[in-house]
C-alpha cells in the first residue's frame, strides 16, 4: 500500500471516533441543567424573546433532530453560532487556536530537545551520577502540576526578577502596529518569544519528563541488542553505536508517546493559558462551560479532538520515515 | 489507531517470556523491599495515607462533637483533632491573622508582622491556618486518587476483557469507544462531565475514573489476546466454563501484574488531574480543603505573598513522586528485561 492509501486508510478510521466525540459532547452539553437563553435574556426575559431565540438556534427542535442536524452542518463545516459571543464558532475559534498551537508546538519542541539527549545520555551512563540526576529531574517532571510550575515561574522570573512577562501570549506573526513597544517584525518576534518562555515550559515539563523518560528505557532496551553488542565487539566507538545504531531503532516508543501525550497537552493548555491568562483554545472552552454556550463547547471540544486525532495520524505516518522495517500494509 | 494502541505500555509489561518463578505477589513484594526508592515511596505514602486518615476521622468526630452553633458564622470547616492538641486554626475575628508569613520569614518585606509558631506555615487570604488545610487537604488528594483509579480500573478492566475475549465486532465497538473516550483531553472531558452532572468532588472522581477507563482497557485487552491462547483457557473452555467465569477467574487475575504497576503509576497522575480540575474551580467545594483549590486561592494574593503558593504545590508534588516512586519499583520488580 502507498503512502496516499495509507494516510487515507487511517484518515477514515478517524472518522468514527471524530463522530464519537461530536455525540459524548452533544449529549453531555444537553445533559447541563440550566437554560443558555436565560443567560443570554438576563434573569427573567420575555416569553416572546424567550421563544425567538429558541427559535433562532434551532432550541425549539426535539433533541435527535438537533444532533443529526448538527452532524450534517459540522461535515459542512458549520458549527453554528456562539449564543454568547453572537459569532458563528469557527470565527472565535480561528480566532483562538493559533494562540494555542503556538503554545503546543513550542511545549513539544522544548519537550523533545531537552528530552532526547537527556535520556540517552542517562541510559549511556546508567547508574553514573548524571544518570540519577537526570531519573530525578524526569521523576519531579511528571509529578509536579503544572499549572504550580506556572505560579512558581511567574514569581521567580516576573516578580523578583522582572525577567518576563507574566500574561498574554503574542504570535511571532502579529503586526508590529499591534503589539505595543514593538517598531518591528523582530522587535514582535522577540517579544513573542519572551511571552513564550514561561507557558512553554509550564506545559513542556510534563512532556519532558514523560519523554526522557521513555527514552531512556527504549535506549537501554536496544543498547542491549545482539546488534549492539556485535559493534561493541567489533571496537566501534560508543558514540558512534549511540548514533549509527541505536538512535533510530530507540525512537520508536517516544514517537508513540508523542502522539498519545497530546491528550494530556491538550488539557494542560487550558491550565497553563488559565495561569498566564491567555487567550487560547483552553480558556475560549472554559468560559464557554461557564455561559453554556453550547455550540461553542461542542465545536471547542470537537477541534481538541480533531487535533488530537491528527497528531496521531501524523505520528502513526512518521514511523516509517524512523524505522525503515515498518512498511505502510503491517507486513515486514 | 491500531498501530499505536497499547505499544507504548507494551514496551514496559513483562513480557510473555517471563519464568515462571518470577511472577505472584510474593516475588514482587520481595523485590520491592531490596529497592531503596520504592521503600522511600512506600514511606511517603503510608505517611501520607496515615495522615488522610487523622483527617477523616475528625470528620467523623466532627460530626459527633461538633458544635455547629458556635461555629457557624466562620465559614470555615472546623477541625476538631487540631481545635484540640495543635494550632488554633479558626478565623481571626480581628482579621490580624491574614495573610500572615510563615514563620521562616522574618523580615519586613511582607504587608504583615512576621510568622508566628502559632501558625508555622503563615495563613491564607481568610485567616486560616495554612499547615492545618495542608494536613486536611491530604485526605481529599488520596480519597480522590484512590477512588478515582479504582473506578477506571473496574470499569476498564471489563471493557478491556470482554473486548479482547470476545474479539470481532464486540471489540471493534469497544475498543473505538475508549479511542474517542481517550481522545478529549481528560480535563474538558471531566468539566463537561460535571457541568452536566453537578460540582460535586464525587463527580469530580466519577469523571476523572470514566475518562481514564481507555488506559486500563488497553493494557486489559492486550494482556488478554495473549492469555486468551493460552491452554489453560482452552481447557477450561472444552470443560464447559462459562466465558464470563473464564473472564473473571482465569484471564483477568493473569493480567495482574502490569495492572497493578498502572493502577498506582494513575493515581498518581489522578491526583495531578483532580489538582487540576480544582485548581479551575471544579473539585472540592469551598469551605473542605484541598490543595489544589489553595493553589488557586492563593493565586491572587501570591504577588507578593509568594509564600502562599509554595506549600500545596510540594505537597502535592510529594504524594505523586510517592506514587510514581512505588509504581516504578513493582514494575522494574516485575519486568524481568530490567534486571540484570
Amino acid at each position: 500500500m502507498g503512502r496516499l492509501r495509507y494516510t487515507i486508510s487511517r484518515l477514515l478510521q478517524a472518522v468514527p471516533v471524530i463522530v464519537g466525540v461530536i455525540t459524548i459532547t452533544f449529549f453531555l452539553t444537553d445533559a447541563i441543567p440550566g437554560d443558555p437563553v436565560q443567560i443570554m435574556l438576563g434573569p427573567s426575559p420575555s416569553a416572546q424573546q424567550a421563544a425567538a431565540i429558541r427559535a433562532k438556534f434551532g432550541l425549539d427542535r426535539p433533541l435527535y433532530v438537533r444532533y443529526f442536524s448538527y452532524l450534517a452542518s459540522v461535515v459542512q463545516l458549520d458549527l453554528g453560532t456562539s449564543i454568547y459571543y453572537q459569532v458563528p464558532v469557527t470565527q472565535k475559534i480561528m480566532e483562538r487556536l493559533p494562540v494555542t498551537m503556538y503554545l503546543l508546538l513550542a511545549s513539544f519542541t522544548f519537550a523533545l530537545v531537552t528530552a532526547v539527549p537527556l535520556g540517552i545520555v542517562s541510559a549511556q551512563r546508567r547508574n553514573e551520577p548524571t544518570d540519577h540526576i537526570s531519573r530525578v529531574v524526569a521523576l519531579f517532571g511528571v509529578s509536579t502540576p503544572s499549572f504550580w510550575i506556572g505560579l512558581m515561574l511567574i514569581i521567580i522570573f516576573s516578580f523578583w526578577l522582572g525577567w518576563l512577562p507574566s500574561t498574554n501570549i503574542v504570535l511571532p506573526w502579529t503586526g508590529p502596529a499591534n503589539v505595543g513597544g514593538a517598531s518591528n517584525q523582530l522587535e514582535v518576534i522577540i517579544k513573542s518569544l519572551q511571552h513564550l518562555i514561561m507557558p512553554m515550559i509550564t506545559l513542556g515539563t510534563l512532556q519532558m519528563a514523560a519523554f526522557t523518560r521513555i527514552e531512556r528505557s527504549s535506549m537501554l532496551e536496544v543498547l542491549g541488542e545482539e546488534y549492539v553488542k556485535l559493534a561493541r565487539a567489533y571496537g566501534v566507538s560508543e558514540s558512534k553505536i549511540v548514533r549509527k545504531h541505536a538512535f533510530r531503532n530507540a525512537q520508536l516508543p517516544l514517537i508513540t508517546l508523542v502522539g498519545l501525550q497530546l491528550t494530556s497537552a491538550l488539557g494542560g493548555a487550558v491550565l497553563t493559558e488559565t495561569v498566564f491568562s491567555i487567550n487560547g483554545m483552553g480558556r475560549l472552552i472554559i468560559t464557554a462551560v461557564q455561559n453554556q454556550d453550547y455550540q461553542l463547547i461542542m465545536g471547542t471540544t470537537l477541534v481538541f479532538g480533531l487535533v488530537f486525532v491528527i497528531g496521531v495520524i501524523i505520528t502513526d505516518l512518521s514511523y516509517a520515515y524512523v524505522d525503515p522495517r515498518v512498511s505502510f500494509d503491517g507486513s515486514e | 489507531m491500531a498501530t499505536t494502541t497499547g505499544s507504548s505500555l507494551d514496551a514496559d509489561e513483562s513480557g510473555p517470556e517471563q519464568p515462571e518463578a518470577r511472577v505472584g505477589l510474593r516475588y514482587t513484594l520481595s523485590q520491592v523491599k531490596r529497592d531503596p526508592t520504592a521503600l522511600v515511596g512506600l514511606g511517603i505514602i503510608v505517611f501520607m495515607t496515615l495522615v488522610a486518615l487523622v483527617g477523616f476521622v475528625d470528620g467523623v468526630l466532627f460530626d459527633f462533637l461538633g458544635d455547629f452553633d458556635t461555629f457557624a458564622n466562620m465559614g470555615v470547616h472546623q477541625y476538631v483533632l487540631a481545635e484540640t492538641f495543635w494550632v488554633n486554626p479558626v478565623n481571626d475575628p480581628g482579621n490580624a491573622q491574614i495573610l500572615r508569613p510563615p514563620v521562616y520569614l522574618t523580615n519586613q518585606l511582607y504587608p504583615n508582622e512576621a510568622g508566628t509558631w502559632a501558625h508555622p506555615l503563615g495563613t491564607d487570604h481568610r485567616g486560616r491556618d495554612i499547615l492545618v488545610r495542608l494536613f486536611y487537604g491530604t485526605r481529599i488528594a488520596i480519597t480522590v486518587g484512590i477512588v478515582s483509579t479504582g473506578i477506571a480500573l473496574i470499569l476498564g478492566t471489563l471493557v478491556g476483557a470482554v473486548a479482547g475475549y470476545y474479539g470481532g465486532w464486540i471489540d471493534d465497538a469497544l475498543m473505538r469507544g475508549s479511542e474517542t473516550l481517550y481522545a478529549i483531553p481528560f480535563l474538558i472531558l471531566v468539566i463537561a462531565f460535571m457541568t452536566a452532572f453537578g460540582q460535586k468532588l464525587t463527580y469530580a472522581m466519577i469523571g476523572v475514573g470514566i475518562a481514564t477507563i481507555p488506559t486500563f482497557a488497553r493494557l486489559i485487552r492486550s494482556r488478554v489476546l495473549s492469555v486468551r491462547e493460552e491452554d489453560f483457557i482452552e481447557a477450561a473452555r472444552a470443560a464447559g466454563v462459562r466465558d464470563r467465569d473464564i473472564i473473571l477467574r482465569h484471564v483477568v487475575p493473569n493480567s495482574f501484574a502490569p495492572v497493578l504497576v498502572q493502577a498506582t503509576l494513575q493515581i498518581g497522575v489522578n491526583i495531578l488531574i483532580i489538582a487540576g480540575l480544582s485548581f479551575l474551580g471544579y473539585g472540592a467545594q469551598p469551605p473542605t480543603p484541598s490543595w489544589g483549590q489553595m493553589l488557586s486561592n492563593s493565586r491572587q494574593y501570591m504577588l507578593p505573598n509568594a509564600w502562599f503558593s509554595i506549600w500545596p504545590g510540594i505537597a502535592i508534588l510529594i504524594t505523586v513522586v510517592g506514587f510514581n516512586l512505588i509504581g516504578d519499583g513493582l514494575r522494574d520488580a516485575l519486568d524481568p528485561r530490567i534486571n540484570n
